[in-house]
């Protein structure tokens, strides 16, 4: 991940415990993203990194002391592993301590998502320390236990995580002395790898997977909206873009062939883990696909709610793409219009936004879920007067279907 | 038992299973040894300097 001495910028040592041996850098890591927000592929590659590191440590006469997702970062749809001081010195006859560590992080939210359809994103984001043996173990059937795998990781796991709970045996010591070796940690490594290798996200037609094909649009609008966004981000330069609600990451594309690096974020973890395959098998490194609800964004949690941040608290978009979206936070969300153009406004980014008045399918769609009245504020002319105290604007485009009107606007000073 | 994290008793042993051919072996040592201690044919201080 580049990582390389620092130059000496007189580091304060003054109320730290011990010294400091030597300061390292790293190339910087373009947006900041945790487990929670990765899909299923991506969770996969995080845990084939970490087991590849082990492998290779260990073969340098290393070992990782540890083995958490958040030491994993995505650069695009690389993961790279930013943790340095995870390496360790292997002392012989020792087992792996990030073992467990890797189930509950790892192995376990793969396995449950992969086998039970349960999806590990709001278990990771409630559990900063993951899924226990238990845990896992009380949410296999009869049937699983025989799936590869369940029997030693989980089963048999957790019944020796409780046997041993209360009892202070030096195990370590006895195992060594029984004769454990490294080989056995490369063994056991090995079979980690080909047992998350071959799990696969169940298939599931999610509500947004194949937007692209059953869209509303026609194709004269569809290119239009091309052409806007394509307008809106070469005009604006930005370095940071945020494409929200980006489905099969079409836009996201057009704005990463200006901006340096686009986050494209999208509600449906099954239509943003396609895109994540498709990034990767392009090895896109500028656009980052990530599955939030921007309805209940990550919040900031662990230590004093700041060792993960909240999604604002890592930083702000130059500009932010939010195509065939308001109506979800509004009408789907329950989110009044004014609040959301206030949201967006806090970004102090440029914004170029479609608004689908409320004679367009899709939106009556989800009105026709709701009594006729529950949103007398999703009206155009509402929306604009929103838009326009906050923003300033730059451009706007009606398209010819009749239901739809881009906006780009800048924030008003 | 020191480790940055906690490395869990039960995963540790589990590694003594989950690791092949050579874990097994070690295994089974491993469970030898407790059955000796059990039948105190073998001391517990004997343990670390008995290999």
């Amino acid at each position: 991940m580049g990582t390389r001495e620092a130059p000496d910028l007189g580091i304060p040592t003054e109320g730290l415990y011990s010294g400091v041996a030597t300061v390292l850098e790293h190339d910087v890591i373009p947006f900041v993203s945790y487990p929670y927000e990765w899909t299923f592929g991506m969770l996969r590659d995080a845990a084939l990194l970490q087991l590849e590191l082990v492998r290779r440590a260990i073969g340098a006469g290393m070992i990782l002391k540890d083995s958490s997702p958040y030491n994993v970062q995505f650069r695009g749809s690389r993961p790279i592993f930013v943790d340095i001081g995870s390496f360790e010195r292997l002392r012989e006859g020792e087992a792996w301590a990030g073992y467990r560590q890797f189930c509950m992080l790892f192995l376990f939210p793969l396995l449950l998502h992969a086998w039970k359809r349960v999806p590990f994103q709001p278990w990771l984001r409630g559990s900063i320390e993951g899924i226990s043996p238990q845990e896992c173990r009380s949410l296999l059937s009869l049937r699983d236990l025989f799936r590869r795998g369940a029997l030693t990781h989980v089963a048999l796991h957790s019944r020796l995580e409780r046997r041993y709970q209360q009892r202070d045996a030096d195990i370590k010591q006895e195992l060594k002395a029984a004769g454990f070796r490294k080989e056995i940690i490369v063994a056991n490594v090995k079979g980690l790898e080909k047992l998350v290798s071959r799990l696969r996200s169940p298939a599931s037609t999610s509500t947004w997977s194949g937007y692209g094909l059953t869209t509303t649009y026609s194709d004269a609008d569809a290119d239009r909206k091309t052409l806007f966004v394509s307008e809106a981000v070469t005009s604006e330069r930005p370095r940071l873009v945020w494409d929200l609600g980006c489905n099969d990451g079409h836009h996201a594309r057009i704005a990463a062939a200006t901006a340096d690096y686009v986050v494209a974020v999208d509600a449906d973890a099954v239509v943003v883990d396609r895109l994540y395959e498709t990034l990767k098998s392009e090895r896109t490194s500028t656009i980052l696909p990530l599955a939030m609800n921007l309805v209940d964004p990550s919040p900031g949690l662990g230590w004093r709610g700041v060792e993960r941040r909240t999604l604002l608290g890592r930083g702000r978009p130059d500009l932010a793409l939010c195509l065939a979206l308001i109506h979800h936070v509004v009408i789907g969300g329950n989110v009044p219009v004014k609040e959301f153009i206030d949201w967006l406004r806090e970004l102090s980014a440029v914004i170029v936004i479609e608004f689908p008045s409320p004679e367009d399918p899709m939106v009556r769609r989800l009105l026709a879920r709701k009594r006729p009245h529950d949103h007398p504020d999703y009206r155009q002319d509402w929306f604009e007067r929103c838009l326009l105290e906050r923003f300033d604007l730059v451009t706007s485009e009606h398209l010819s279907s009749g239901t739809r009107t881009l906006y780009h606007v800048r924030p008003k000073s | 038992m020191f480790a940055y994290i906690d490395p869990g008793t039960g995963s540790l042993l589990l590694q003594a299973i989950a690791g092949g051919v050579a874990a097994a072996a070690v295994a089974a040592k491993f469970y030898w040894g407790r059955i000796l201690r059990f039948l105190r044919i073998r001391k517990p201080q004997d343990e670390a300097s008995s290999s």
